[in-house]
């Protein structure tokens, strides 16, 4: 409950300094949060300006499609290298030699291949998010006690009984901390393609602002997304901590 | 019981010469080498030795989780070729609870794994959990209970596959001297109800001559059988007895030995 209040009480006093420090400048360039409800109302009315629902909904299916691939991939490759020890020798070095590159030296060849639209958009969330999930199946694996794995088998237990009731529960926080950094590096794969290049998404809209000196829609634009990502990030925290209390 | 005669003739563990080699980065260690010894029908047997002396290893071979590269292991008359949860139950040297389950669902595990009802699976569970005074503590998981709770979990989990043959890996190795001992004494009562033959793997001399009818001693690796002895006391022992001390001398003679020679030889 103390803690809610200082939340809140935080909340209130950065508003307020921020609002202190954009008052006196130029309106062009610094934007209190005063402003913001206004913009966003004049975002949604104005017919000129990009219909904001339809470029969120557009954001979010691309993020859904990224996110699904990469846990998908992520899933089927971290155990595929984890259970099968030749396959992960080979390949494991080139994983974590692909993952020390920064990944937006990918972007341009990704629009080469996928053109402008979506596609893009989702290849570059699935990249970014596809490494931490991969990586956290791989430790995962091999964090599961040899002995936990041997009172199965002792007990008579075949080997997809041995990954269900033992692997699984036993690499369940690994995983889900994984899965959980994946959605967030989904979603700025996602939101960085579309600002990079775009016809449509929040992103371009982000761009679309940014590039016209709406500075007070721009605004709007990035506490929408900054509220979006972190509620959604809170939704995921909360899987987490309810897994980690179920796997101890 | 059907085939009641086949049962009486085979004895519930026999090992004929049995060994292990291991490849290490540093070379093949002969862990066990023809380790021969017949286990009769609820009959406790413990195995006692140096550390590295393949105490364990000869438990896992009986287990099947191990295949000896030398030798016949037999169970129960018949050749071993893997676990066989239907004869032969094992407790884990430190426990091996699965931290994700309750004490009554890691009871319950291995009956899971024979596909017994749920219901069933809990009646059976709490019938093992109560008598180990472990009533109202089914729902805590294994990091909510104590040392020697945790052993005595473990080892319900063991008695719930009700098999005529249970190893036990040094269960109380990780509990602190009193309460091993406790653990002993409480083992001893639970021996007499459940009869089975049980083979226990420790390095402490007093656990060995408070639980066993016979004691086997093994040399440092490679682990053989240095000496069997009778342990012909009534139970429960009283451990300050004569015979008791006149014994564990005798076998501290032999463990001694056996130890030096593990210390002065580095693995």
């Amino acid at each position: 409950m103390t803690v809610l209040a200082w939340r809140l009480g935080i909340l209130v006093v950065g508003l307020g300094l921020w609002e202190a420090v954009a008052a006196p400048l130029n309106p062009i360039f610094y934007v209190g949060p005063s402003a913001l409800p206004g913009a966003l109302l004049q975002m949604w009315r104005v017919p000129e300006l990009p219909n904001l629902s339809e470029h969120v909904w557009l954001t979010l299916r691309e993020i859904a499609g990224a996110y699904l691939l990469a846990v998908a991939a992520g899933l089927w490759l971290g155990f595929l290298f984890g259970l099968r020890r030749t396959v992960g020798r080979v390949y494991e070095p080139l994983l974590a030699a692909l993952y020390a590159v920064p990944s937006v030296i990918w972007y341009p060849s990704l629009m080469l291949f996928f053109g402008l639209g979506p596609a893009s958009k989702i290849a570059f969330g699935f990249l970014l998010g596809f490494f931490p999930i991969v990586l956290s199946v791989l430790s995962g694996v091999r964090q599961v006690p040899a002995t936990l794995v041997t009172v199965a088998q002792s007990m008579g237990a075949r080997p997809w009984t041995v990954f269900r009731k033992v692997m699984l529960p036993s690499m369940a926080s690994t995983m889900a901390g994984g899965l959980r950094a994946g959605l967030a590096l989904s979603v700025v794969g996602v939101l960085v393609g579309e600002i990079l290049g775009s016809r449509a998404g929040l992103g371009y809209v982000i761009n679309y602002a940014y590039g016209l000196m709406m500075t007070r829609e721009y605004a709007v634009l990035a506490v929408i997304v900054a509220a979006a990502v972190l509620a959604l990030d809170a939704a995921g925290a909360l899987v987490e901590a309810r897994v980690k209390r179920w796997a101890g | 019981m059907p085939g009641g005669v086949a049962t009486a003739a085979a004895e519930p563990i026999v090992l004929d010469a049995i060994g292990k080699r291991y490849e290490t980065a540093s070379g093949a260690v002969q862990a066990v080498d023809s380790v021969s010894l017949t286990v009769r029908a609820e009959e406790f047997v413990t195995l006692l030795g140096p550390s590295g002396c393949g105490k364990s290893t000869v438990l896992s071979m009986i287990a099947g989780l191990v295949r000896p590269d030398a030798g016949r292991v037999l169970v129960d008359g018949a050749p071993c070729t893997g676990p066989n949860p239907e004869k032969v139950a094992l407790v884990f040297q430190d426990g091996g609870l699965f931290p994700w389950r309750t004490a009554l669902d890691n009871v319950t595990f291995g009956l899971e794994l024979r596909g017994v009802p749920a219901a069933k699976r809990r009646e059976i569970a709490r019938g093992l959990l109560e008598p180990m005074g472990l009533r109202g503590f089914e729902r805590k998981y294994p990091r909510e209970l104590s040392g020697g709770m945790r052993q005595r979990v473990a080892i319900a989990r063991a008695l719930a596959l009700d098999t005529p043959i249970l190893l036990m890996d040094e269960p109380f190795g990780a509990l602190d001297e009193q309460t091993r001992l406790l653990m002993g004494e409480w083992l001893v009562g639970i021996r007499r109800r459940a009869r089975k033959a049980v083979v226990f793997v420790t390095h402490s001399l007093l656990e060995a001559i408070a639980l066993s009818d016979r004691i086997v001693v093994m040399t440092a690796r490679p682990g053989r059988v240095k000496d069997v002895v009778d342990v012909a006391l009534p139970f429960p022992r009283d451990l300050n007895a004569p015979e008791v001390t006149d014994l564990r001398a005798k076998l501290w003679e032999q463990v001694r030995e056996e130890s030096l020679k593990a210390m002065g030889s580095p693995p």
